[in-house]
């Protein structure tokens, strides 16, 4: 009964700090982007839509982020933070049509160039994903080095 | 195993921060960019052509250079038929400096008669196709383009010459004098001679003058000339020559009939 009490209480323990971490972490990430808005502003005067588009993708990684810090210390921490670098990278693919933005005003057409940028976002995002499978694969292997029988 | 992880997790984090600094401030650095045209303008080419001209001053206080800073422009005709077209080209605008430029075209019309003479003698409408191309911060090409239409204003709109008249000289020859005017609807004062040249009906040069005239962009010229041709090879009716020798444009004679 005590047992149970302590493995509950200890259960709670661990919750509350993963939410606590979560909401921490949601927080600063959205106190970042919150920041980086301000200079961003020029563009999003010239690029309808450019704040909305922004915003989605904050949104999501947000909740991804959430979701993974939530479950971590389970196999679902990577799948979350795998979920997370592929969520970057085809966001960067959808979003910014093969890296060429275009818009109009009026009469004049612009064209702006962003093929290398979202290829560097993109090598970062593997290396993220890269990152999360060997995490992932460096999890399961302890779990499996703890599970084995000791040999004497 | 562990330690790698680290290692690839705190330089993917390092990388993010610079790449998104990086984009962040060049985004930033737009606002402190100054792109002002001047008046367009049409003047008369040393080589033999018209000068079109678009003064640009750019002032770059963003925070990156920019690079291969280009314009061109495309010039066809209000039926969408090519004339010219000019290029221009900045290597580089370090942050922090400014640069005036003159975009020049020259329009030459040597090379097409009949099309040069019809902008020599009829307002029009030019179209152009302006893009302005560059390299922000290194690596964002950025490229703008339009397309406008200018009007253009003949140098020789409503050419006329009048009717012949008379007088008599000495028993041999008369005088021949001929009106002749045109209004200057160019931007670009306009120098130049004028050659003419009379024929009777039988083709036969009767006789031929020419003079230096310079008229005033948007005004008119009003002048007579005075040939002194035989009485004897006079006929009712013949035709003209009229010779235009501009800086612009040696053109093709153009013949007017009389009588």
């Amino acid at each position: 009964m005590v047992d149970e009490q302590k493995d509950f209480k200890k259960t709670l323990r661990e919750i509350t700090f993963k939410v606590f971490k979560a909401t921490i972490k949601g927080v600063l990430f959205y106190a970042v982007y919150y920041f980086l808005t301000q200079f961003l502003a020029p563009i999003s005067e010239i690029v309808p839509g450019f704040q909305l588009m922004i915003e989605a993708f904050v949104m999501a990684y947000i909740i991804l982020m959430i979701l993974g810090e939530l479950t971590s210390g389970t196999i679902f921490h990577y799948f979350f933070d795998t979920a997370k670098s592929l969520f970057v990278v085809l966001y960067l693919l959808l979003t910014l049509n093969e890296g060429l933005l275009s818009t109009n005003f009026k009469n004049l057409n612009l064209i702006v160039d962003l093929r290398l940028f979202m290829t560097i976002s993109m090598l970062f995002s593997l290396l993220g994903l890269a990152k999360s499978m060997l995490q992932a694969i460096n999890f399961l292997s302890g779990k499996a080095e703890s599970a084995a029988p000791k040999c004497m | 195993m562990n330690v790698s992880i680290r290692i690839i997790g705190i330089a993917t984090m390092f990388f993010w921060i610079f790449l998104i600094a990086f984009a962040v401030s060049a985004v930033y650095s737009i606002k402190d960019l100054q792109f002002d045209f001047g008046e367009a303008r049409f003047s008369v080419s040393p080589n033999h052509g018209i000068l079109f001209s678009l003064p640009i001053y750019i002032d770059n206080n963003g925070y990156y250079s920019i690079d291969s800073f280009n314009i061109t422009t495309e010039f066809s005709d209000s039926e969408g038929a090519f004339i010219t077209e000019g290029f221009t080209l900045i290597p580089v605008i370090p942050k922090g400096e400014n640069a005036t430029i003159v975009h020049n075209v020259t329009l030459n019309l040597d090379g097409s008669l009949e099309g040069g003479q019809q902008y020599l003698f009829n307002d029009s409408e030019l179209r152009i196709a302006t893009s302005v191309g560059m390299r922000f911060a290194e690596v964002f090409p950025v490229e703008a383009s339009t397309n406008f239409s200018l009007p253009w204003g003949a140098p020789f709109y409503n050419f006329m010459l009048g009717e012949p008249e008379y007088s008599g000289f000495n028993l041999t020859h008369q005088i021949v004098t001929v009106p002749l005017s045109f209004e200057n609807h160019a931007s670009f004062d306009l120098t130049g001679e004028i050659q003419l040249k009379i024929y009777n009906e039988a083709g036969v040069l009767l006789g031929e003058n020419q003079a230096a005239f310079e008229v005033l962009r948007f005004s008119s010229y009003n002048g007579q000339f005075e040939l002194y041709v035989q009485s004897a090879r006079i006929t009712s009716s013949g035709r003209f020559e009229v010779y235009l020798l501009t800086p612009f444009l040696d053109c093709e004679p153009l013949v007017i009939p009389y009588g």
